[in-house]
């Protein structure tokens, strides 16, 4: 038995986190997590972060990663990767594996960081291989640089949509189109303007109909739908890919909350069922702490303050007293409280705001007007200036705080637009290669009398060189007019972003803001799906048992079952190896949809532990060797 | 599949060359790769049969969750392959059905 005050569970933004400031104050601290790597989804994302300093903004993902890595290890942290936690029993004794090794932990606090897991999209043939999460690909290509496929359709233009297709881009992937079934795009447009003006279509109220292929996927067909999500007959479009990436959305990982006998709430605005807890993110549990996308789906730069929260929280409460003085510890509570008070400002905050406000069974959370100017695209009239196409109200601000002349202002409400004073601004065009959201440009209509300049932040390959004849495009990415490149910068001061300054004419110095080096617009060859595929196709939501959805509409008709428990005990569904993760939610929508009734009335199946598949020789071991 | 050589942001260091064999067959994977990125590189996309409707499966989450991955691997039936390193010699097989238990456990 291993005893530690706080035991963290989960290594990324918010648990790394946790544990960093938990040591800091004097606490002794382990940290256990499943992969042999430590950083959780950060390790995989190449774009830099929103958000302000604080939270490493203007910082790219993998390298916040090894940040908090290195201050978590400084403040004496115990790291333990590739230890995978099974269960919270009564007696608040903690189980985990590690290969074939079984240890058992007895902690004061537990802070459970465990993030989320990514949503499930049925429809017929989804089980094909080429149906790939958006943490798959994202593994795949930019941990192990192996590429998922040659063409890829995205579903879901949410944050995590829109990323994956610019990275998949990056990474010299095609990615066909970005298909999303709501009637917006639901991410940041800044992410959505990257892939735009690259040629990516995006098309909203569209849904994946049906994929195809023998062995794995060949090709896919998209339909779009009526306001009522139906599809609409004739609209159907097929596209040639052998990668179908869903981004669909996440749900908490709770699995050990509800193990632990915590009370749990179903919240649609945080991803579905969380644990309660209170504005120190304690659960009702009094010793369990929760923080991040565990507590409900958000950013990770609020994961990261989460994390910090629940860390000062479950030091401040040990019964051995730290280094933690009140003064201190009220002192920090505040900033922190604020931080996350600000990041959760404007529309993007919303989900966080109402769900916070739902689960704390307050009214919903007022936020308070955004003072700023409105957003201003016109390019000064002459001279080199930065145009700042900054979209949404979204809390960052690298770009005021990059400017080495102060042209830029934000403000302290982080969620401002930027302002940029002409007066101030020399055109240096730092700030492009630091808004995470590559929305700033430099427009020089002095470039000659013919011709305008413009400069833009470029992440792909290969780079253009000086000289270079390329197509200008606006931000659809529709071509504008030949163009040539004047410039190529690069250097450390600019983080692995290029700036590429091309020139047109003065007449195009409001639309050209991209370009492409061969002189190809992208076409979209005619295919046709196969006819082999029944019109009425049944789709499997439970891969691990194959279980169809007719199978589950049966039950639900014929035997009368009315929940999650009772179509488990007739078909399976939700027994294999993943443990319900992958068609659960499925399985209560089917059964809302079925029976009429609100989805947050379901509720999953009975969990408990092991919660990862344990071969019985492991667990006999460690029997045996407790009792000698 | 191919391995991902150029990229603007990223690098990938070549890795020492890992031997294995995927149904027999010599496949070599890198260093740093797990079982189910090396078969990935070698563009084998298909990793078990379903255990009723017998269709094919590859991964999904590629984080250890969703068991879609699951092979046999040096004779053991379910190994999630997304998070499992390679090794050199390591025999990974198709998975028919639920895997069967080998004496050796």
């Amino acid at each position: 038995m291993i005893n530690t005050e706080i035991l963290v569970i989960g290594g990324g933004p918010a648990g790394l986190c946790a544990a960093a400031e938990a040591a800091e104050h004097g606490a002794k601290v382990l940290l256990l997590d499943d992969k042999d790597v430590l950083g959780g989804q950060l390790v995989k994302q190449t774009h830099m972060f929103f958000g302000s300093h604080l939270q490493y903004a203007g910082t790219r993902g993998i390298d916040i990663a090894t940040l908090l890595i290195e201050n978590a290890k400084k403040t004496g942290v115990e790291l333990m990767p590739g230890h995978t936690v099974t269960g919270i029993y009564e007696d608040g004794v903690v189980t985990a594996l590690n290969g074939g090794k079984f240890i058992k932990i007895k902690p004061e606090k537990i802070i459970v960081a465990t993030g989320a897991y990514e949503n499930m999209l049925a429809f017929p043939n989804s089980d094909l291989p080429g149906v790939y999460g958006a943490g798959a690909v994202q593994t795949l290509m930019n941990v192990n640089g192996v590429a998922p496929g040659n063409r890829v359709l995205m579903v879901g233009a949410g944050n995590i949509g829109l990323i994956v297709a610019y990275q998949l881009l990056q990474a010299g992937i095609d990615v066909a189109a970005v298909i999303e079934v709501t009637d917006k795009i639901g991410g940041y447009y800044v992410h959505a303007n990257k892939i735009r003006r690259m040629g990516v279509p995006i098309l909203t109220r569209h849904t994946v109909k049906q994929v195809w292929g023998k062995k794995s996927v060949e090709g896919a067909t998209v339909v779009q739908v009526d306001d009522k999500f139906r599809p609409i007959a004739g609209s159907e479009r097929n596209y040639a890919v052998d990668t179908v990436c869903l981004a669909v959305g996440l749900t908490p990982l709770t699995e050990l909350l509800w193990n632990a006998g915590c009370e749990m709430k179903y919240i649609p605005a945080l991803g579905g069922h969380v644990a309660w807890h209170d504005e120190n993110l304690r659960t009702s549990r009094e010793n369990i702490y929760v923080c991040g996308d565990a507590s409900g789906i958000e950013e990770a730069s609020s994961a990261m303050i989460e994390g910090k929260v629940a860390g000062l929280n479950a030091a401040r409460t040990l019964t051995r007293k730290t280094n933690l003085t009140q003064k201190a510890y009220d002192e920090r509570l505040k900033d922190l409280r604020a931080q996350l008070g600000q990041l959760r400002r404007g529309p993007f905050g919303e989900k966080a705001r109402m769900g916070n406000s739902v689960l704390a069974g307050l009214p919903p959370a007022i936020d308070e007007p955004i003072e700023s100017l409105p957003k201003d695209y016109r390019t000064f009239p002459k001279g080199a200036r930065v145009v700042i196409e900054c979209e949404q109200n979204i809390p960052c601000n690298p770009c005021e705080a990059i400017c080495p002349h102060n042209a830029i202002k934000v403000g302290k409400d982080i969620v401002n637009y930027p302002q940029l004073d002409p007066e101030k601004c020399t055109a240096c065009a730092l700030c492009l290669t630091r808004c995470p959201g590559l929305s700033l440009f430099v427009v020089n209509k002095d470039y000659s009398p013919t011709e305008t300049e413009i400069s833009l932040p470029f992440e792909m390959i290969p780079l253009p060189r000086k000289g270079d004849a390329v197509d200008a495009l606006d931000r659809q990415g529709n071509f504008v007019c030949k163009a040539r490149v004047t410039r190529v910068l690069t250097g450390k001061k600019f983080d692995r972003t290029s700036i590429v300054s091309i020139a047109v004419e003065h007449k195009y110095a409001d639309t050209a803001r991209h370009f492409r080096v061969n002189g190809t617009p992208r076409l979209e060859q005619k295919i046709v799906a196969p006819a082999n595929i029944p019109e009425d196709m049944d789709a499997i939501i439970c891969v691990c048992e194959d279980v169809t959805r007719r199978e589950i509409e049966k039950v639900i008709a014929r035997d009368r079952a009315q929940s999650v428990d009772e179509i488990k005990r007739l078909l399976r569904c939700g027994m294999g190896p993943c443990q319900g993760k992958t068609c659960q939610r499925l399985i209560m929508q089917i059964l809302a949809g079925k029976l009429g009734r609100n989805i947050a009335e379901f509720l999953p199946q009975t969990y408990r532990g092991p919660m990862k598949p344990a071969p019985m020789g492991i667990l006999a071991k460690a029997y045996d060797e407790e009792k000698n | 599949m191919r391995r991902i050589t150029e990229h603007p942001i990223l690098t990938f260091k070549q890795g020492k060359g890992i031997k294995f064999t995927f149904d027999g067959k010599p496949i070599e994977g890198q260093e740093g790769d797990t079982i189910a990125s090396a078969l990935q590189a070698a563009g084998v996309r298909v990793f078990r049969e379903s255990i009723n409707l017998h269709r094919p499966r590859g991964f999904f989450c590629a984080i250890g969750r969703c068991a879609n991955c699951s092979m046999v691997v040096d004779g053991v039936p379910n190994t999630k392959v997304c998070v499992t390193r390679l090794r050199e010699g390591m025999t990974v097989e198709t998975q028919h059905g639920r895997g069967r238990l080998d004496n050796r456990l």
